[in-house]
This record gives structure tokens, C-alpha cells and sequence, in this order.
């Protein structure tokens, strides 16, 4: 492969609580490249990103990003990397405009208001929703802020978990197809999902995650998509066992 | 800087910090308002009573006809005017006498008078600035920060914080400072008012300025350590708020109690007993009982010490004397005791913030104990001045004309005491 690795992931062993999590993971995600982590719940796959993020530490192997160890460049990594949360929780007693803004702050990269206006037009955030308080949100109205916030932050890489959750099917489309472009214009996008067709429709390469450990690896063919039927297949198989 | 002035403005748009702060700023207000309210009462009494007093001598002088007459019906205001910081922590201005009718008679009992409820036991538990200071401002900042992480923790924002914020982790401590600044703002701006208006100069403020700043910080740092090492928002409550009992409240009153049984102070009624069982026998011995316990002290009125008259004013003002004389010693125990409790109460404070707090700031404020103290001793500088005037006059019989009356003295506060 000619393309520069923006995630590794080395024989990665994580334990939590005590208990191993994930057990001697390895992938790898190119520069650009949309990769899909899909397992069923307690799989391990946002302890995975957790851990791509250096907010676990592994208990072997090793996590790199931008080849770089995790651990020891945390801040490095961090910088470069937008982080959706499984659940997402801006601040319920602040409107669209203020956490989007407040979060950016944090990162200190703050952006105009007719940015976070297209971001807002990108995810499909009403107009008429942006200056109410976030506890009137419905939660795909949350979740659309959380994803508007992690395009904003405008880094080449982007970990995403569960983005879709809470999104109807016409957000589902509008989504997939904002990261695809994203992706084609040189974003590295890693999202875990144990939404089967969601998986297909977006990444080029799925990885199947089953109790910590990775299973095995989908990749779509050069002109086309993976095929959902047989990935669902796999992950059915998986579970059974 | 930046991330300051971003969490300044943060914490500003969360309901419970405005509650909080509003009620910081509410108690200081109203604790700055009682406090500037009896500060000014005090002094109002004090002019007036120096007015009715400086009325009533007048009278007595005048009309009098032997330095005896006189010594016996003149009454002099002695008095501590209030610190221009006196309103910020009222201290023993709350509890101790600070002005006194007085004549020629004994001064001991005179002094103890106002002090038979033992006003001692009562606990400075008023609610002035330095309260506010010391006790309400370490309770309103644990109510801040208690919950600062692991409520971020509960929202499942946490992680989001943790990896967004350049700063990282250290977001947690900023947040805490821009909160503490809040509520020392709020806490501090009413007592700036107050200050101004009080006429209070800069040094004055800057004490009570360190001295809030002092208690913040500490508190800061116990919560901030708390709150690293206690996960659970209500845990981290609890064992901010022992903490709090335990140095704001449960020391010093501890302390107050076990420096009431380790240090033994005889009571004012004591004294005032002592000294009045004294002075009612003195009626009834021998002349020379009295002036021979007098003269021993005060060699220089032998000369005239013989009483050949039944009733003559030297016999009655030396047995006042040595009225003085008789409770000396439980005179001493008593300021020794107050000074040597005071001292341990000192020593305390260094295990108590909250207690330093308010003892730094009653100190600034001349509302201490030895302030008490040096208004004490300025009383008994003011009458031993007053003895000295008389003497001459009763003994020798040095001629009592107008001049004379005109160099009768006149009490003016000492001049630590005269702090405004
Ligand atoms: N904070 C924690 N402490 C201890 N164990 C944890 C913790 N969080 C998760 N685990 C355990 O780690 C394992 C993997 O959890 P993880 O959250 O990574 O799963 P997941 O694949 O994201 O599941 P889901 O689809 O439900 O989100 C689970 O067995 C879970 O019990
Ligand atoms: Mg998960």
C-alpha cells in the first residue's frame, strides 16, 4: 500500500474493569480511506476509539496514529482528531450556535457564524431549531449537532461512534453521502456502528469485531460496495457461534 | 488567559453557578449593610452619650465646691470609636464592652460592670463580612465545584471535554478557578462599596482583600484535590462538606471550648463581688485599715494621710483605691486568662483557615482581643490620669478654683483606637 497509515492498530489488548476487552486487534486505516468498525453491543468497539484517542491505554500492542504511538502523544494525536461520542451530549442549557462555538473555543479553533451555519445546512439542521436550547432537541437533533461540531473542527481525522444512531433514513442518506465526500477530499473517517447497510453504504473497508477480537475483514470491490447480504451473513455467523 | 475569560463566560450561562453567585453576592450585601448599620449605630451612641456625659459634668463641675464633690459626681465617657473596617468583621465589638460611664470610684468594678452576662460564651456566629468570608464563602464554593467533573462524567461529556479542549484535563481546573473568581467577585464587590463608603484606606482593604483571597485559595485546592480523587459527584460532596464542618466550624468551636476549660478565667461578676465586699467594709474599719494598705502603695500621700473626720473625700477615694488593690490579682487572672485563650485560639488557626480568616480580618478591623485589650488599658491610663489630677487636690488641699476645674481630664480614644 502506498498510502501513509493515519490509524494502526498493533496486536491491540485492552482491558477494562479487569476483564480483557479487546484482544489482539490489528488494522490499519490509509490517509483518506473510510473504515468501518461493526460488531455487536459490548464488542469493544468504542472502547477501540477510546483507545485511539489515548483515553485507555492499551494493555498490549500498541495504538498509532499519524505514525505516532498513542500514548505519549496524546495532545499531538488529539489535536488532529474530531471525536463523536456514542451518546451525544452537548450542553442541554445552551443553543445549537453556543455549543458548536463553545466546543470549538476548547479546541481553540473557533469559526465564523456562516461556517457553522453550512455545517449546520450540511447535517440538516432546521433553521428555525439553531437558536433554541438543546433541551427542546429531539435526539437525532442532537446527534446532527454533535456531527455539525465534529466537521467544524475541520481535522484530517475523524472518530466516529455510532454516527447514525438517532438519525431518520433521509439524515442516514444525507450523512453518508457528507462523509463520502469528506473522504474524497482527503479526510480519514474510522466509525463503529453495528448498523449492517449504514456500514456498506459509506466505508470501503469494514472490519468485524466479535468479543474483542477481529474476525475478519470486508473490502468493496474497486467500483463498487460490499455486499450488505453477505457482510450481515458474516456478522449473523458471528453471533451464533 | 483566553481559556479563562471562555470559562468565566461559560460558567456564567449555567443556572446553578448564577444561583450561587447571587446568593454570595446577597449574603455579602446584606452582611456589608448589618455590619456599616451597628457600626454606625455604635458611633451614633458614642456621640451621643459623649454629648449627654460632656452635659452632665459640665453641670457637676460647676456646681461643685471640693474636688471631692466633684470627683464623686463627674462621669467621663471612655470609649473605642469603631475602625473604619470595623463594619467588614464586628468581632469583640459583638461581645466585649467598648465604652464605659466612669467616675473616680474603683475602676476595676466599674470596667467588669457591663460584664456579668459573661457576654464570653456567646459564639461570634453573627453573620458579618468576615462570616461571610471565612465560613460562607468555603460552603458556596464547594457547592460550585463539587460536582464540576463528575457532572461531565454523568453527561457522558467527559471524554468529548477531555479530548476537544487543547488543554486537556486541566480544562477541570480552569473551570474551577473562572468559578472561584465568580464567587470571589461576588463576595468582594459589596464589601468594596461598603469600603468607600466607610472611608476605609488601602491598606485596610488590602488586608481583607488577602485575607479573602487566602481562604479562596485554600479552599480551591482542597476541592480541586477532591474532586481528583473522589469520582462520584455527591461522594465529593460529602467529604467536602466534613472537610468544611470540621475547619469551619467544629475547630473553632472546639477550640473556644477546650481554651475555656485549659485556661481559667475568674468572672467579671468575681471581681465586681470581690471588689464591692471591699469597698462596703471599708465603711465599717478602722481609718487606718484603709489608709495604711494605701499609703504602703502610694508613700508620697503619707504626708497627708491622717483622717481626723468621720467622712472626709481622701479616706473615701483611697479605700476606692484600695478597693483596686484587692482585686488585683483576680484583675491580672482575668486579662491574662483572655490573653492567654486568645493565644491559644491563634495557635488554632493555623489548623483552621476559616478561623485565620476571620482572625486576620478582625485584626485589620481592631475588633480582636488585644484591640479590646488596648482600649482596656487606655481606660486604666485615663482614670491613673484622672487619680493623679485629684490627688493633689484631696490630699495636699491645693486651692480648687476654676483654673483647677479647667484641668480636669478629658478622655480622647488612644490612638490605635482611633481608626477613623
Ligand atoms: N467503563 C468501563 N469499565 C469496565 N468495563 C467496561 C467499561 N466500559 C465498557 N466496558 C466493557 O468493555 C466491553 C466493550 O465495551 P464497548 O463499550 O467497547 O462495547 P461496544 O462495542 O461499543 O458496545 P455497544 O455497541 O453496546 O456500544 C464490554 O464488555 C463492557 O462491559
Ligand atoms: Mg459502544
Amino acid at each position: 500500500m502506498s498510502q501513509q497509515q493515519v490509524l494502526e492498530a498493533q496486536s491491540l489488548t485492552v482491558q477494562r474493569g479487569g476483564r480483557p476487552v479487546l484482544h489482539d486487534v490489528s488494522f490499519a486505516v490509509g490517509e483518506g480511506e473510510v473504515f468501518a468498525l461493526l460488531g455487536g453491543n459490548g464488542a469493544g468497539k468504542s472502547t477501540t476509539l477510546l483507545t485511539f484517542l489515548g483515553l485507555i491505554e492499551p494493555h498490549q500492542g500498541r495504538a498509532m496514529a499519524f505514525g505516532q504511538d498513542v500514548q505519549g502523544n496524546e495532545d499531538a494525536i488529539r489535536r488532529k482528531a474530531a471525536y463523536l461520542p456514542e451518546t451525544a451530549s452537548l450542553y442541554a442549557h445552551l443553543n445549537a450556535w453556543e455549543n458548536v462555538s463553545y466546543f470549538l473555543e476548547l479546541a481553540r479553533s473557533p469559526r465564523p457564524r456562516d461556517e457553522l451555519s453550512q455545517a449546520f445546512d450540511e447535517v440538516g439542521l432546521p433553521a428555525d431549531a439553531r437558536d433554541r436550547r438543546l433541551e427542546s432537541y429531539s435526539k437525532g437533533m442532537r446527534q446532527k449537532v454533535a456531527i455539525a461540531l465534529a466537521l467544524l473542527r475541520s481535522v484530517p481525522l475523524l472518530l466516529l461512534d455510532e454516527p447514525t444512531s438517532g438519525l431518520d433514513p433521509v439524515a442516514i442518506d444525507e450523512f453518508n453521502a457528507l462523509i463520502t465526500a469528506l473522504a474524497e477530499r482527503g479526510s480519514t473517517v474510522m466509525m463503529v456502528t453495528h448498523d449492517v447497510y449504514g456500514a456498506c453504504q459509506v466505508a470501503r473497508r469494514v472490519g468485524l469485531l466479535r468479543r474483542g477480537e477481529l474476525v475478519g475483514t470486508f473490502e468493496a470491490p474497486p467500483e463498487g460496495m460490499i455486499d450488505a447480504d453477505e457482510l450481515h451473513r458474516a456478522f449473523a455467523r458471528s453471533h451464533a457461534s | 488567559m483566553t481559556a479563562l475569560v471562555r470559562e468565566l463566560r461559560f460558567a456564567l450561562s449555567e443556572r446553578a453557578v448564577q444561583l450561587i453567585v447571587l446568593i454570595a453576592f446577597a449574603a455579602s450585601t446584606a452582611a456589608v449593610i448589618a455590619g456599616i448599620e451597628a457600626v454606625n449605630d455604635q458611633q451614633a451612641l458614642i456621640d451621643r452619650l459623649v454629648l449627654a456625659t460632656d452635659e452632665e459634668r459640665a453641670v457637676a463641675v460647676e456646681s461643685a465646691s471640693d474636688p471631692g464633690d466633684m470627683a464623686y459626681y463627674a462621669f467621663h465617657l471612655t470609649f473605642a470609636p469603631p475602625s473604619a473596617l470595623a463594619f467588614s468583621a464586628l468581632g469583640t465589638r459583638d461581645t466585649l464592652p467598648w465604652k464605659h460611664r466612669l467616675r473616680m470610684l474603683a475602676l476595676e468594678g466599674q470596667l467588669y460592670e457591663s460584664d456579668v452576662g459573661n457576654p464570653e460564651l456567646s459564639l461570634s456566629g453573627r453573620l458579618d463580612f468576615a462570616f461571610v468570608v471565612a465560613v460562607l464563602l468555603p460552603l458556596l464554593l464547594i457547592f460550585l465545584l463539587h460536582d464540576g467533573e463528575a457532572g461531565e462524567r454523568r453527561a457522558a461529556r467527559h471524554d468529548l471535554l477531555r479530548v476537544t479542549a487543547t488543554e486537556g484535563r486541566n480544562l477541570f481546573t480552569v473551570r474551577a478557578i473562572a468559578r472561584s473568581l465568580l464567587l470571589l467577585a461576588a463576595i468582594l464587590i459589596p464589601f468594596l462599596v461598603g469600603a468607600v463608603i466607610q472611608g476605609v484606606g488601602l491598606p485596610g482593604i488590602g488586608v481583607v482583600l488577602g485575607a479573602a483571597a487566602l481562604s479562596l485559595v485554600f479552599w480551591l485546592a482542597v476541592c480541586l484535590l477532591t474532586v481528583r480523587r473522589v469520582d462520584a459527584g455527591p461522594t465529593c460532596a460529602i467529604s467536602l462538606l466534613g472537610i468544611w464542618l470540621v475547619l469551619a466550624v467544629l475547630l473553632p468551636a472546639g477550640g473556644k471550648l477546650a481554651a475555656r476549660n485549659v485556661v481559667e478565667v475568674p468572672q467579671g461578676g468575681e471581681l465586681l463581688l470581690t471588689q464591692r465586699e471591699a469597698v462596703n467594709d471599708a465603711w465599717d474599719l478602722p481609718k487606718p485599715a484603709t489608709m495604711d494598705p494605701f499609703i504602703e502603695r502610694h508613700p508620697r500621700w503619707a504626708p497627708y494621710s491622717t483622717v481626723s473626720r468621720p467622712f472626709e473625700w481622701k479616706w473615701y477615694f483611697a479605700f476606692q483605691q484600695v478597693g483596686d488593690q484587692a482585686v488585683e490579682k483576680i484583675s491580672t487572672e482575668l486579662r491574662e486568662g483572655i490573653k492567654q485563650r486568645d493565644r491559644l485560639m491563634g495557635m488554632l488557626s493555623f489548623l483552621s483557615p476559616p478561623l485565620l480568616t476571620e482572625r486576620l480580618m478582625t485584626g485589620a478591623a481592631q475588633t480582636d482581643v488585644a484591640a479590646f485589650q488596648r482600649y482596656e488599658d487606655c481606660v486604666r491610663a485615663f482614670h491613673g490620669g484622672l487619680r493623679s489630677y485629684y490627688y493633689p487636690l484631696l490630699f495636699e488641699e491645693r486651692p480648687f478654683d476654676d483654673s483647677a476645674k479647667r484641668e480636669l481630664p478629658k478622655f480622647s480614644p488612644c490612638a490605635q483606637d482611633s481608626g477613623r
